[in-house]
């Protein structure tokens, strides 16, 4: 088994996803890629990102106790973490340009300023850093052409000054990274609120830097097959202890300090949220590595720096989204974010893994054990197939990889571009041709012819009375001379009804015909088969039609329809869509007309005059609570 | 000269005329319920809303135009700017997106474009074009019952405070947006409780740039003091070394 080999497969499988979705990001939008919404503007993007920044911190760290404090013992991990954290912030760029609505303003931040901003001088240290870590990394790749010798030299003349600004630069930024957040004292929960949250961050940014060079320094012995220096994670992990038992120390002393250890403990959610990852950001590790048997031994040492990273990805995580006031109930990350962001870490990691096999990072620069000139040639064990010399057959297995795995992710996601979801709105057409007007009343493309001329013409013969504003109270308690008459079926014996009473919901249609009310004892009192056939299947289509017992039914092409074909607006498309859409053409033209586009002509508090005894009043009014009303469709015609 | 509107909860009849004029006004298209959306109203394309509370209040939502506006003090590239009239007004050329401002507006008033391939924030303007020509905002001329009015500030706290005082029953005694983060241009008077249209919820409260100011004060000394503690911590290791007779300039040219 090559771990190398296999490991690189399953990082290239993940690009391949994560580039399918980085696809459909730009192509589709954030709304279609995230969950991300109003009212969880950030999420998991950004909390995770945030983490990776705070993973990079070994940079500076180890370029403090090597360089600073001349600690000559870590020597070794110099290069590599000035390489993970040049990868983790080109990371965290990368994930940028996904994750802004406008990454191509990015550049922005450089011409319009804004120093009030912590993001702004986030921004820019962020900036200036990653260019410091090129600076400081630079040598590597050059030491091995004599061309640009000088150009070393160079560097190599600066480097302290370099690494003393770049040590500063992390201090600014990894600390303004939590100052992003003060300035939501309401919005995160307050247990994971704190006024001193920069410096939280920067502390538990040291530990996880140090965890992560350690896990590192793991992982790349594990998979290149080489004998630890189990020395030197040894002397991360005791050194990170103590950071982690300080992190811990200044979260519960802020959290008690605040007086909100009884928040820490009411049983809710977020209670729970915060003790795990104080569990795993300090408490477990802590515990195993302040033992130095313990620390020592190389499977504590695996699980505790896992534990610790996880610890700190989580906090980053909870502040960045998950801990925000509501997030739990309107956010849950999408499958696509979760990719798209471990896709950018994979790509990191396979940069990482060229460079070192490239480039003499580490003290002894591994070889792809495949990839040695004495490896045997390489068969295809199901095909027999040779596949190339070892470089050549893990390219074409690497470039497989990737292949599939973006065609599995173009696949999967949706290609759909959002469309509208929700209430259709009622098409109105103003009159065309002559005057009539097309009611799409019924939402099916069937539309109700409404002659304007000859309903004025019957208004004036006396077939309808002229209609003012004191009848108007009629179209809700249903008149003998309102709307209805022209506009509604004949509801048999009910010629009062109320419009509600039809039109049950004020947002949405519904289906006219009562099946609940026909059934009841209290209601038509009807036998299931009075409708239906005995024997058949009991659906809408099979029942009797309503004119069967409601002859008086006169709707337009209704007689062969059943129950179900009686769709009927919802009561706000009723009267504003259909009544007063009308009415504001008209109040232009004619003023003797109510102007029902004025709603205070209908919407009027108190109880109006000549409202007759029995009658509702309250019947346009929704009968619960914190309604958000729905807005008019612009430009009515 | 500050400019606000001033919005009556008691006289508001819920007609959602200053809805449909804002609609016109600003060119947004219509409106239909999408899963991102918020549950007040507001949306990309709906800079107002009208909430209906306990019955019979009508309870108008827009942007408050905080005097110190967060999310003009966070924007990174300053594509938010409060102007002079008291408008808080977006530059989307400036604009990159980060929705920053989204996250720390104290009311959750921004909206975003999330179906769009080029989003923007979306939040009333207070009609800056029309205020600049002397206009007054689309909402507050559309208003048939003069429930949301709009003159300067001043004045219109003035008129707040007689509402209040003349009809001691009818109101609640406070009006929201005097003093609230710092104060805003949107004020309200109301028969109800209108906590609910913000995340603060004390009547006097900090303007939110100002829990960032400590931290940003901060910055020069955190950076310098940092350069200063190393610069210090090398020297005294260096002579340390130098004095226990160790040879320590020879990392530069073994450890590169």
């Amino acid at each position: 088994m090559n771990r190398v080999h296999n490991t690189k497969i399953v990082l290239w499988l993940i690009t391949g996803l994560a580039a399918a979705i980085a696809l459909n990001r730009f192509v589709f939008g954030l709304g279609a890629t995230t969950n991300l919404n109003d009212e969880v503007p950030w999420g998991f993007w950004i909390g995770f990102k945030l983490s990776w920044v705070a993973l990079s911190a070994g940079g500076f760290v180890i370029g403090a106790i090597f360089y600073m404090m001349k600690r000559e013992k870590f020597h070794s991990l110099v290069r590599i973490a000035i390489l993970t954290a040049f990868l983790g912030y080109s990371a965290f760029i990368v994930s940028l340009i996904f994750d802004l609505g406008l990454p191509w303003n990015i550049w922005h931040m450089i011409i319009y300023w804004n120093p009030n901003s912590p993001l702004f001088e986030v921004g820019w240290c962020v900036m200036l850093y990653t260019t410091v870590l090129v600076l400081e990394f630079l040598p590597v790749p050059l030491e091995n052409t004599s061309r640009y010798a000088t150009v070393r030299a160079f560097l190599q003349k600066f480097r302290f000054p370099i690494v003393l600004l770049g040590i500063m630069l992390s201090t600014l930024h990894q600390s303004s990274l939590g100052t992003l957040f003060l300035i939501m004292p309401r919005r995160l929960f307050p247990l994971f609120y704190s006024h001193i949250i920069p410096i939280e961050f920067f502390i538990s940014a040291i530990a996880g830097g140090l965890l992560m060079l350690a896990f590192e320094t793991l992982a790349l012995h594990w998979m290149y097959r080489r004998t630890l220096e189990t020395d030197l994670v040894h002397v991360l992990c005791s050194v990170s202890v103590w950071i982690l038992g300080l992190y811990f120390l200044v979260k519960i002393g802020d959290v008690a300090l605040e007086g909100k250890l009884g928040l820490l403990l009411d049983g809710s959610w977020m209670s729970y949220l915060y003790i795990v990852e104080m569990l795993l950001t300090t408490v477990i590790p802590f515990v195993m590595f302040v033992m130095p048997k313990w620390c020592a031994n190389r499977r504590v040492q695996w699980i505790g720096t896992s534990i610790g990273i996880v610890g700190v990805v989580l906090n980053r995580i909870d502040i960045g989204g998950f801990a925000m006031r509501d997030a739990t109930l309107w956010y849950t990350p999408s499958w696509m974010e979760v990719v798209l962001s471990v896709g950018i870490l994979s790509t990191a990691a396979l940069v990482f893994l060229f460079i070192i096999e490239t480039f003499h990072v580490w003290d002894i620069q591994p070889r792809d054990p495949e990839a040695l000139s004495h490896t045997p040639p390489f068969f295809d064990r199901v095909s027999g197939t040779w596949l190339g010399s070892p470089k050549t057959s893990a390219l074409t297995r690497h470039t497989l990889a990737f292949v599939i795995s973006f065609a599995v992710g173009m696949a999967l996601i949706s290609g759909k571009r959002l469309h509208a979801e929700g209430i259709e709105n009622v098409t109105v057409r103003p009159a065309s041709g002559i005057d009539t007007l097309c009611i799409n009343g019924n939402r099916d493309s069937q539309f109700v012819e409404f002659p304007h001329q000859a309903h004025i013409g019957w208004m004036r013969s006396g077939r309808i009375s002229s209609v003012t504003i004191d009848s108007l109270h009629y179209v809700l308690g249903a008149g003998a001379d309102s709307c209805i008459v022209c506009h509604h079926l004949d509801v048999p014996g009910e010629k009062l009804s109320n419009c509600w009473e039809c039109h049950t919901s004020m947002y949405s249609e519904v289906d006219f015909f009562r099946h609940d009310w026909h059934a009841s004892a209290s209601g038509a009192n009807l036998k299931c088969d009075d409708c239906h056939t005995p024997g058949e299947t009991r659906t809408g289509r099979t029942a009797r039609k309503c004119t069967a017992c409601h002859p008086s039914y006169t709707f337009a092409d209704t007689a062969g329809y059943g129950p179900n074909a009686y769709y009927i607006p919802s009561y706000v498309d009723a009267m504003h869509k259909l009544c007063v859409s009308c009415h504001t053409i008209e109040s232009r033209v004619i003023k003797d007309k109510p102007n029902l586009a004025l709603c205070s002509t209908c919407h009027r508090t108190g109880t109006p005059p000549g409202l007759r005894a029995g009658m509702k009043w309250d019947v346009s009014l929704p009968r619960f609570d914190n309604v958000v009303l729905p807005t008019p469709v612009r430009g009515i015609r | 000269m500050s400019k606000a509107i001033l919005t009556d909860v008691t006289k508001c009849i819920g007609c959602l005329k200053c809805v449909e004029a804002c609609k016109d006004v600003n060119h947004l298209e219509a409106d239909v319920p999408r899963v991102w959306d918020k549950n007040d109203g507001l949306s990309a394309e709906n800079w107002t809303s009208i909430i209906q509370k306990h019955g019979k209040h009508y309870v108008r939502k827009l942007c408050r135009h905080c005097l110190e506006p967060a999310c003009v003090s966070v924007c990174p590239v300053g594509a938010l700017r409060k102007t002079e009239i008291g408008a808080v007004i977006y530059d989307s050329a400036k604009c990159m997106g980060c929705r920053y401002c989204m996250m720390v507006c104290p009311f959750g008033i921004p909206r975003y474009d999330w179906d769009q391939t080029v989003p923007h924030v979306e939040k009333c303007i207070l009609c800056y074009d029309r205020l600049k020509e002397g206009k007054q905002p689309a909402c507050t001329e559309a208003c048939p019952e003069n429930a949301t009015i709009f003159g300067d500030r001043d004045a219109l706290l003035k008129e707040a405070h007689k509402r209040i005082r003349e009809n001691p029953a009818k109101y609640v005694n406070r009006v929201w947006g005097e003093n609230e983060v710092g104060g805003t241009s949107v004020l309200y008077i109301s028969d109800i409780n209108l906590d609910f249209l913000s995340y603060q919820t004390r009547p006097v409260d900090m303007p939110l740039p100002k829990e960032t100011l400590p931290a940003m004060e901060a910055v020069p000394y955190a950076f310098f003091g940092m350069g200063g503690v190393m610069l210090g911590l090398s020297w005294i290791i260096k002579r340390r070394m130098k004095l226990s007779g160790e040879k320590s300039n020879k990392e530069d040219s073994t450890h590169e």
